[in-house]
């Protein structure tokens, strides 16, 4: 009986973490400007020992103005849509959920557009009302979702599909009235996008979020392997599985608000990373959930890289890497589960 | 408690699904009441929708009673924290689903949930544990197998090994010998029975197969249409009149080995152990 | 000292500093820019919408120039000053604001004089304009920004004040800066004339074409009696260029303002040669003064 350790869990995050770092110093030195890595590897030499002043300051603005930002924001953003991926699909007990299921997306969308619409000129506005937009959707989906007192899976699912169709209904009648300027970047945003940078203070409250909502989903790791069983079998097992929905629910919502707030709705992340780690792994959401944290930062960092230089100086919206990877990708695990 | 004391007292426990304000309730289950003692098998008997499901849910704790109450060693079920109830009671249900594979020795591992703390792994105590639960049930073979690849019956004693694998007080199993075929049963209400008799446990078996309650089980617990009929020993409850009002069917009841009773269809058609649902016995 | 590096992020604002005379310290432009010919040969940032910052970033511009109401996102100009640029962005809802961002403009580049004079005569050029519509009743015209779906623009923005001083009246009355409008509105209203904007006279004729036998463009008297008015894409840049597309649309509303020979008309030749249907327009246009 091969069983799972603390030490295989730290051995498998520090794996992924090198991976993670190759895949940064790789996004550092590729865009639409050219640095060399011995030039990159001696800049974060200086910038570690204090000396970043003597930096050309062209070079610094773009590798730490620009693009590391970007990156920490794309590893944020990876990290929190695969866990949410990966705590609805244990809520709802359905392999092919992922993030957006349940409508917290297009509260956020309609969330932007409005703050577009009655656009006041603090650039801050746009995702501090898609995070409120979130917000509202899930409090309204949670109402919507419930039976008997508690969250109900299917119940959860039908609420979460209607509140989506109807916000998306909104939010298409919204884009007519747009200004034209907004219709494009608001697009943009639908598709999922990274390349707008974005003031520093978004990025700490977007990294408190991350790390308490993830713990959160972790702290019901053991219970969430029960509740695959079957809820009642989990309730005799010990499970409270009142509660485990509810922080399930919240955290995995508030995580996938956060990411799409700041980046728009990048799709297919949350549902086939906590898939492909889990065929790598193993199913144990003690170590799911960690590995998909960082299954998906890499995988969000390598699109991103991709959307910036591919087609370079056009840059395409990171959300078309990923639905171009992962629908093939998604359409092959499809096949293999009905074998 | 040492000793014989009573473990599973369940008195005048009650309970009805819809209590409208104006209308009166729809009992699904009236006034029953049964004591069950370590190192005894009590079957719960009846037809379908005789109220034995709402009575192995009253035991288990997921259901408070209406009226009544129902104590495992003092404390009643309803109102003990699901980790609390996890470590005292085991339930075996009918259908257990599994979304995403699992090996044998995983699914039995999952019976040590209730002596976790958050962020635990498991401890090699834990191992030594479930090995044992699944040796318990002879289906150590069996461990390092994925679960949708082994026979029904190998699946059913894996099942049991987790609930072992609880250490609980209470075995409460519902329909355990639904889908085996009469070998199987057997076997099952054997280990059921030698794990009442040597590990102290009580078991509480949900059923409907009459003889098979008849053979093993130490008390029997006969519910028609949400009402108890009667609690005894087997002698006592099966008598004639009694099972054909309540199975309605013209039956017989003869007396085997060590005086249990054993059922048949009058009018001569041997009717065995291992009879499916559609037939009535 | 006068900023040496600047990056525009508009077409309009790259007409505007070659019209100023500052092209040789034009560092980057967008992918859109493309009046002047001679704009093709700078540098490229991307897009309007969504351009590169690593490139703006890379050309070390002193100055940058956004279009700040209609085209670029406050997002991409606020991103920019957090990186330390120096970045002005105009906001004119009218053609006198055009006017005055132009000069502003000239201002920052460190073409201050230059500036104010083409802004002078851009001026004078609007007030002879005046002089000759007066008296005359507006004509009553509909702008198609798009034909399908059918798009207008709104009176606050300088385009519907562009329309104005070329002797039009919109019938759209929104205060939306792109309002979409039901065709039927439009027939109802029955506009006088028919506006549309294109760089390429031709493409237009083509599409009038089809339209015409369409239900509910086929209803519009404007389009039965071809009273349509082609002027050049510049009216929709807040640049220099937009006066000389007012004079442009003002010649094919009011043709008869226009038949007596001018000393002061520009000499440079006419942006677009005037197509046969405007030819027409304006001998329909002379035989009935409503």
């Amino acid at each position: 009986m091969r069983r799972l350790t603390f030490r295989r869990v730290l051995w498998v995050c520090t794996l992924q973490a090198v991976v993670l770092m190759a895949a940064v110093v790789v996004a550092l030195k590729l865009g639409a400007v050219p640095i060399s890595v011995t030039d990159l590897v001696f800049s974060l030499g200086r910038v570690a020992i204090g000396h970043d002043s003597e930096l050309p300051s062209q070079f610094q603005v773009i590798v730490f103005g620009l693009r590391l930002p970007r990156i920490i924001l794309a590893i944020f953003v990876g990290a929190a849509l695969s866990v949410a991926g990966a705590g609805f699909q244990a809520l709802l007990r359905n392999p092919l959920a992922d993030p957006y299921v349940l409508g917290v997306s297009s509260g956020a969308a309609l969330g932007a557009i409005l703050s577009l619409i009655f656009a006041p000129e603090i650039p801050l506005v746009t995702p501090a009302a898609a995070f409120a937009g979130a917000a509202l959707t899930i409090a309204a989906v949670y109402f919507l979702g419930r039976r008997e007192g508690q969250l109900d899976g299917s119940t959860l699912l039908l609420g979460g599909i209607v509140m989506a169709s109807f916000l998306s209904a909104v939010i298409m009648f919204l884009m007519t009235t747009l200004p034209g300027r907004e219709q494009r970047g608001m697009s943009f945003w639908l598709m999922g996008d990274l390349s707008t940078p974005l003031p520093e203070e978004i990025g700490w409250v977007f990294a408190v979020g991350l790390a308490v909502g993830i713990g959160a989903i972790y702290s019901t790791a053991a219970d969430l392997n029960l509740m695959l069983g079957g809820e009642n079998e989990a309730v005799h097992l010990g499970v409270n599985a009142k509660r485990v929905k509810l922080v399930v629910y919240v955290a995995a919502s508030v995580l996938t608000g956060l990411a799409v707030s700041v980046s728009g709705a990048i799709g297919y992340v949350g549902l086939l990373v906590p898939h492909a780690l889990r065929w790598l792994v193993g199913s144990d959401y003690r170590i799911l959930i960690p590995a998909s944290a960082l299954g998906g930062a890499i995988a969000v960092v390598l699109a991103d890289t991709l959307a910036r230089t591919i087609a370079a100086p056009t840059e395409l919206p990171v959300g078309a890497m990923t639905a171009m990877a992962g629908a093939p990708v998604f359409i092959y695990l499809l096949r293999r589960s009905m074998r | 408690m040492s000793g014989n004391a009573v473990r599973l007292n369940v008195e005048q426990a009650s309970y009805a699904y819809s209590a409208g304000e104006r209308q009166a309730p729809l009992f699904t289950l009236e006034a029953t009441s049964f004591q069950a003692r370590p190192r005894e098998l009590v079957a719960v008997l009846g037809p379908n929708a005789s109220g034995k499901s709402t009575l192995l849910r009253l035991i288990a704790g997921t259901l408070k009673p209406l009226s009544g109450r129902v104590e495992l060693d003092g404390f009643h079920t309803s109102q003990l924290d699901a980790r609390t109830r996890a470590q005292k009671i085991a339930v075996v249900q009918q259908e257990s689903p599994i979304l995403f594979p699992l090996r044998a020795w995983e699914y039995v591992m999952q019976g040590r949930h209730p002596y976790g703390r958050t962020f635990h792994f498991e401890s090699e105590e834990d191992f030594a544990i479930v090995e044992n639960a699944l040796e318990q049930v002879g289906a150590r073979h069996v461990a390092e197998r994925w679960m949708d690849k082994i026979s029904g019956g190998e699946k059913q004693r894996v099942v049991v090994a987790r609930a072992l694998a609880q250490q609980p007080l209470l075995l409460l199993l519902d329909e355990p010998t639904l889908h085996l075929d009469i070998g199987a049963q057997v076997e099952l209400l054997e280990r059921l029975r030698q794990l009442a008799t040597r590990s102290h446990h009580t078991v509480v078996v949900v059923t409907h197969e009459l003889n098979l309650a008849a053979a093993f089980a130490d008390q029997v617990v006969l519910l028609h249409k949400g009402k108890c009929l009667k609690v005894g020993p087997p002698a006592e409850v099966y008598r004639r009149e009694l099972l054909e009002q309540v199975y309605e069917a013209p039956l017989e009841v003869e007396y085997g080995r060590e005086g249990r009773p054993r059922v048949s269809i009058r009018g001569g058609k041997e009717i065995g152990l291992g009879s499916t649902p559609a037939q009535v016995v | 000292m006068p900023p040496q590096r600047i990056v525009s992020l508009a077409p309009a604002m790259t007409e505007t500093l070659f019209a100023l005379g500052v092209e040789e310290r034009v560092a980057g432009v967008t992918d859109f820019c493309d009046y002047p010919p001679a704009a093709l040969n700078k540098s490229r940032i991307g897009g309007a919408v969504n351009p590169n910052f690593e490139q703006i970033v890379a050309l070390q511009p002193d100055l940058v120039l956004a279009q700040a109401l209609t085209l670029n996102r406050r997002e991409t100009v606020d991103a920019l000053e957090r990186l330390g640029l120096a970045v002005y962005a105009t906001s004119a809802s009218t053609v006198e604001g055009v006017l005055e961002s132009t000069r502003r403009v000239g201002e920052l580049a460190g073409a201050g004089e230059r500036g104010e004079r083409l802004v002078t005569q851009l001026r004078e050029r609007l007030g002879k304009l005046k002089q000759r519509l007066e008296g005359r009743t507006p004509r009553r015209v509909l702008f198609v920004v798009w034909h399908e779906p059918l798009i207008s623009v709104g009176r606050e923005t300088f385009l519907g004040d562009a329309l104005r001083l070329a002797g039009a009246e919109s019938v759209v009355e929104t205060k939306q800066e792109w309002p979409r409008l039901s065709l039927e509105e439009v027939v109802r209203q029955q506009p006088d004339f028919l506006v549309f904007a294109s760089a390429h006279e031709q493409s237009v004729e083509k599409t009038l074409a089809e339209l015409k036998e369409r239900p509910g463009w086929r209803d519009l008297e404007a389009m039965s009696h071809h009273r349509v008015a082609i002027v050049s894409d510049a009216i929709n840049r807040p640049a220099p260029r937009l006066v000389e597309a007012i004079e442009q649309l003002a010649r094919q509303l009011h043709p008869g303002a226009f038949e007596e020979k001018d000393e002061t008309r520009d000499s440079k030749p006419p942006l677009r040669p005037l197509s046969s249907a405007a030819a027409k327009a304006r001998n329909v246009g002379a035989g009935s003064h409503r």
